[in-house]
Parts: structure tokens; C-alpha cells; sequence
């Protein structure tokens, strides 16, 4: 019986050396059927041609550096299966709306800022003293903020939002997540602290709500729900009197 | 982006057709209040409701405020987060309850609409 095979179509682009990125196409086995587009890649750099570049790590859904689109659609390539586009060939292009370093490797400098500016952190008005033991929190109070601290910064809900790719200082829906997340923290009193970031033209308000980045999102987090919920908190906060706004 | 990144995929096009209600909509109230204005002038001045051309826009309005209206509604299980008894409100009866007020409200204003008409 012949040999399964796939046609893989991966952007190469060298900075030095390219006007504009380019498709090549690689013809490889597909011997396993728990294969991967990252195990595609990865046996193109071993056998085919080593200086294709990309960014991976865990190979496990966790660490979120192997997103790219994958035939048009923005993925993890280490959960997207060679199964389920066999025998159509796959294109494999980096991440949309994020400029483009080599191949498929792209620039995420602008997202770690975008990251950066939200402090991602509990914040506390006064430290809670380490002998004070641990600061509990009840069932319901981490529901409150779970499904946002699922998130990976796999970037894949900024390549699949049209905003940010029409405005790149948008925010952005991952650290709106993230903001959230924190936000609704029990333990956490940084609220005030972000609240520039969210509610700034640059923010929140600039989402026209298209959802895309919650349907491509791989741990199954809300961001479209996260950026709305802001929206409301931040309307309320400012409407509500003054003596019932939160701090 | 491409001009054309809309149609790349169906998810981003109902999108633009959800934000494009709003276009045929504004220009049926500019068109209505155009002929309040032209009432000035008079109950036969003013032709609205015996206009076929109004009609006919009136009902392709009532198209698009229908679809914007449907996606508003079931978008608000989304936005809205609330608890009743500490517990909170699953969305699909958040968009349920949005969509009876809606009915009723629609019912509401029918009635008014018809007893004014007598």
C-alpha cells in the first residue's frame, strides 16, 4: 500500500532577503494518525529543511507559543490534527494582525506590553503578612474569575479580531481577560489601577463585539464576555452615586 | 486587512450585517421625520401611511430591526451578570426573560398603537 501523505504550505519569510512572505509547499509522510500540523512542522525542520523557523515548546495545549492560522483559522498547530484536513493540503501562516519576524515566527512585543499595562497580578493596598496563613477563598469566589485565569497568552483571539487588526493599540481581548480575571479576584484591590487601561479609547470601548476571539480561544476562556461585563462595570461605576461605587 | 476580510468567513459576516441594521434604520427615521415634517403643511400633506414606496421600505426596516433586535437580545446573556440568592443567573434565562419583555413590550404598544387608531 502506498505511503499517506500530505502537502504542507508554510510562510517563509527572511527579512533580509524577501520583499513580501511566500508559501512553500512540502510534501511529507503522514504516518501516524495522532499526527499534528506542529509534528508536520517539526518534520520538515528535521528532515526537509532545517531553517524553517517557528515557536513551540510543551506540545501539550499549556504553554501557547505554537499558534498560527492554520488553512485561514487561528490555532494551536499542536491541536490542530493532520486528520482532519487529509487529503486537502494544509496552509500554515503566522498569527494575523502581528508582524511577521521570520517564517512563521511573529512579533509579540505589542501583546506583552498590551499584557504588561493591566497588571496581570494581585494587588494589594497593604501586603497580607505571611503569618497571617493563607488567604482563603470560597468555592464560589474563585468561580467568580476562573474560566479567565485559563488563559495562555496564545494570542490566538488577537489574530481572529478584526479591531485589532484595523487598530493595533487596541487592548485586546486576552488582557481584558486577564484585567478581569484579577479584577474579580477576591484577594485583589487593584481594580483602580487598571481601570485607565480598560476604560481608556484605547480599551474596552473599542471592541464592537465581534466574538471571534471567544470561538477561537483553545482553553474554552470568554474574552468577547470579559471586554461586555467591563463595559457594564465601568458604565455602572459611573452612573451608580458616588457612595456605591466599589473600590 | 484586506477590504474584503468580511467575507472571509461567515461568523465575521453576520457580523457586518448585524452593524449594517443600523444603516436602513436611521434612514427610515429621517424619511419619517421628514413626512412629520411635511404634516405641517396639513393631514394631506402628509402621506406616510398611504405611500407604497414607504411601505415597502418600511417592511425591509422591519427586517433588519427584527435580525439587530434578535442578536441584541440574545447578546445581553452574555453582558448581563447577575445573582438572585447568591447564585448566578444562567444566560439563557437572562436571553429568555429579554425576549418576553421585548413581547411584551411589542403587545403594549400594538394595543396603544390600535386604541388610539379607534
Amino acid at each position: 500500500m502506498a505511503e499517506k501523505r500530505i502537502t504542507i504550505r508554510a510562510t517563509r519569510f527572511d527579512p533580509d532577503r524577501d520583499k513580501a512572505p511566500r508559501l512553500q509547499s512540502y510534501d511529507i509522510p503522514f504516518s501516524d494518525e495522532s499526527m499534528v500540523v506542529l509534528d508536520a512542522l517539526n518534520h520538515i525542520k528535521s528532515h526537509v529543511d532545517g531553517s524553517l523557523s517557528y515557536r513551540w515548546s510543551c506540545r501539550m495545549g499549556i504553554c501557547g507559543s505554537c499558534g498560527m492560522m492554520v488553512n485561514g483559522t487561528p490555532k494551536l498547530t499542536c491541536n490542530a490534527f493532520l486528520r482532519d484536513y487529509w487529503p486537502r493540503s494544509i496552509t500554515v501562516e503566522p498569527l494575523n494582525n502581528f508582524p511577521i519576524v521570520r517564517d512563521l515566527v511573529i512579533d509579540m512585543e505589542g501583546f506583552m506590553q498590551k499584557l504588561k499595562s493591566v497588571k496581570p497580578w494581585i494587588i494589594r493596598k497593604q501586603d497580607y503578612p505571611l503569618g497571617a496563613g493563607e488567604h482563603r477563598q470560597t468555592m464560589d469566589q474563585i468561580d467568580e474569575f476562573r474560566q479567565f485565569s485559563e488563559c495562555i497568552n496564545c494570542m490566538l483571539c488577537y489574530a481572529a479580531c478584526p479591531v485589532y487588526g484595523l487598530n493595533n493599540e487596541f487592548l485586546g481581548p486576552a488582557a481584558t481577560a486577564l484585567a478581569r480575571r484579577y479584577n474579580l479576584d477576591s484577594r485583589d484591590q487593584g481594580l483602580t489601577e487598571r481601570l485607565p487601561m480598560l476604560a481608556n479609547s484605547e480599551g474596552v470601548w473599542e471592541c464592537s463585539f465581534v466574538g471571534e476571539c471567544s470561538v477561537v480561544c483553545p482553553k474554552g476562556v470568554d474574552p468577547a464576555k470579559a471586554i461586555q461585563q467591563t463595559k457594564l462595570d465601568t458604565t455602572m461605576r459611573f452612573v451608580l452615586p458616588f457612595g456605591t461605587r466599589e473600590e | 486587512m484586506t477590504p474584503g476580510w468580511w467575507l472571509r468567513q461567515r461568523h465575521y459576516f453576520l457580523y457586518i450585517v448585524r452593524e449594517f441594521t443600523a444603516l436602513p434604520l436611521a434612514l427610515w427615521l429621517l424619511w419619517l421625520l421628514f413626512e412629520i415634517h411635511r404634516a405641517a403643511g396639513g393631514p394631506k400633506a402628509f402621506y406616510a401611511s398611504g405611500s407604497p414606496a414607504f411601505i415597502a421600505f418600511s417592511v425591509v426596516c422591519l427586517g433588519f430591526a427584527l435580525y439587530h433586535s434578535y442578536t441584541f437580545l440574545s447578546l445581553a446573556g452574555v453582558i448581563i451578570n447577575i445573582k438572585v440568592a447568591g447564585k448566578p443567573v444562567p444566560s439563557r434565562l437572562i436571553v429568555l426573560s429579554q425576549f418576553a419583555a421585548w413581547a411584551i413590550a411589542s403587545l403594549v404598544i400594538a394595543a396603544a398603537l390600535i386604541g388610539f387608531a379607534r
